[in-house]
């Protein structure tokens, strides 16, 4: 990267199931004032605004951040790839400054979707059209065609889905702005309903309204503020249809090739060799934990065969990286948001001010974004110190 | 304190999906000749199944038309449970089948499974089971035209 990247602000709302006392406007304000005032900074200083919104119809409006962010008179972009939005936004941000073309930058974005009664039908319309919308097809059984697969394939079973859903809901309680904060049992969440099977409920993420905002700042302007550095980022396509990556020899469905990839070129930047031992705290984009089993090779945390035996790892290893101190998605998801809180929640761990949640001495953590069914991957590794 | 105010919405619209030639020929041979066709990449040589214009991967246009099935393999499936809004009533089984002669795997609803126990019908499901494309009386040209049904 040619110019440092860091990140100096950051604004959360909570995350919960509805904000009635707040417009979407005014959840937006909420999360870029708090962001901010985080970075010390006002408006004018801003020279980019990115905005993150995923589909629009989970919000009931098109270009749900019009009536809140652009009177200030600043270049603008909107992103949406999916579940990735919240990250692949942040990394325009952060090309924009590593480019020179901003000093700083303002990233934000908003989900709604709460108020989306009929929430799996609009889910419905991201896949294609021709040869799948006919079918029960949504973010549900998308996980669940995975989860299936990789119990069959890896020999995962329905017991270290719970185990793992059950260290994020442990991990949520310690989170105030976590929308769902359950004191369950790995046998609460195999006998919670089931959605699509494998996938039981407590296994799934929540629907989950709320804004996440920060101010990514030039190396040279960051100054005396508290500050997580970006060390690496990246992110790669996929095929879309999941039916072309079944049978694929270099990764199949269940592989995540391309979060391996984008993994490898995010840690080759940031000098890490040996991820479970240089990284500390990992935040995941998996609203299911079937799906956060798959991202344990691509992380480089195990070899592919091994992934059961890591679900137990990582839950005894304390040298291991501690994954979602935050809860991660299962614990809220507010879709266009999602991938940003991850990279939020990493910076706030790397600046430790990340309260009850905080991880002591991070020195590196690592966000993750996946978005569509899969066909966008992002890795960014956040660090104390800036990049070589 | 103000009274908060909802203003209730409703995002409904009618649409018109084009599916191109690629599709078009896929769904006429299944209306009229009740035939699973995919196309051969040029480059990678994979068979490409449901047949599309182009490989997405080796970005080459893809011309030569293979007939595949009926028969195939479920590689993966799930059996969706819980009701929700705009979904088919459960239980439904998708799955995902590569058939014979196929490099890519299609998606689409496997009937005539007996799904009195959800647990029994995963289970005989995550045994790579063979099925078969069993079409509808009158085809209509779209993928709905057939579902798997196990041998
Ligand atoms: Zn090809």
């Amino acid at each position: 990267m040619s110019t440092r990247v860091g990140v100096i602000g950051i604004g959360q709302t909570p995350y919960k199931r509805a904000h009635p006392e707040l417009s979407s406007a005014e959840l937006i304000w909420a999360a870029v004032d708090e962001a901010l005032r985080d970075a010390n900074v006002d408006i004018d200083a801003i020279d980019v605004i990115i905005a993150g919104v995923a589909p629009d119809a989970l919000s009931g409006e098109n270009g749900v951040e019009k009536t809140a962010v652009l009177g200030s008179g600043k270049p603008f972009l909107r992103v949406n790839t999916g579940g990735a939005t919240g990250s692949s936004a942040t990394f325009a941000a952060a090309d924009y400054v590593a480019s020179g073309r901003a000093k700083m930058a303002l990233v934000v974005g908003v989900e709604r979707m709460g108020q989306a009664t009929s929430s799996q039908n609009v889910f419905n319309t991201v896949f294609d059209p021709i040869y799948e919308k006919d079918f029960p097809l949504t973010t549900i059984t998308m996980a669940a065609l995975r989860a299936s697969m990789s119990m069959r394939v890896y020999g995962y079973t329905s017991r270290d889905w719970a185990e793992i859903a059950a260290r994020n809901h442990r991990n949520a309680l310690r989170n105030p702005l976590a929308h769902l904060k359950l004191d369950v049992t790995v046998e609460d969440i195999m006998n919670s309903p089931l959605l699509a099977w494998p996938i039981h409920r407590y296994e799934a993420c929540p629907m989950s309204e709320g804004a996440c905002a920060m101010v990514l700042a030039a190396g040279d302007v960051v100054g005396s503020r508290s500050v997580a550095w970006i060390q690496g980022l990246s992110s790669m396509t996929d095929s879309y249809a999941m039916g072309d990556r079944i049978n694929r020899a270099e990764g199949s469905l269940v592989d995540l090739l391309t979060l391996e990839l984008s993994a490898r070129r995010a840690y080759a930047d940031a000098g890490i060799t040996d991820p479970r031992r240089q990284v500390d705290v990992i935040e995941l984009y998996s609203p299911f934990s079937s799906a956060e089993a798959m991202t344990y090779p691509a992380l480089g945390m195990c070899a592919p065969e091994d992934g059961p035996r890591f679900v137990q790892e990582q839950l005894a290893d304390v040298s291991l990286p501690v994954f979602n101190p935050s809860g991660g998605p299962q614990a809220a998801n507010p879709v266009s948001a999602t991938g940003m809180v991850r990279i939020a929640e990493c910076a706030l761990q790397v600046r430790g001010l990340a309260g009850e949640r905080q991880v002591p001495d991070v020195v590196r953590a690592v966000a993750t974004g996946q978005g569509g069914a899969t066909q966008f991957s992002t890795v960014c590794v956040l660090g104390a110190e800036p990049p070589e | 304190m103000t009274e908060l105010i909802t203003i209730p919405g409703r995002w409904e619209f009618d649409y018109t999906y084009f599916a191109g030639e690629a599709a078009s020929r896929f769904f006429g041979e299944l209306k009229d000749s009740r035939r699973i066709m995919g196309v051969r990449c040029p480059s990678c040589k994979r068979v490409l199944v449901p047949a599309r214009s182009f490989c997405d991967v080796c970005f080459q246009r893809t011309e030569e038309w293979v007939e595949v099935g009926p028969e195939g393999v479920v590689e993966t499936f799930t059996i969706l449970t819980a009701a929700f809004a705009g979904m088919p009533k459960p239980p439904v089984v998708i799955a995902y089948v590569t058939f014979d002669g196929a490099d890519t795997a299609l998606l689409n609803v496997l009937t005539g499974l007996d799904l009195s126990n959800i647990s029994d019908a995963a289970h005989r499901l995550q045994a790579r089971p063979r099925v078969r494309a069993s079409f509808v009386d009158e085809p209509q040209g779209r993928i709905t035209d057939f579902t798997f049904t196990l041998l």
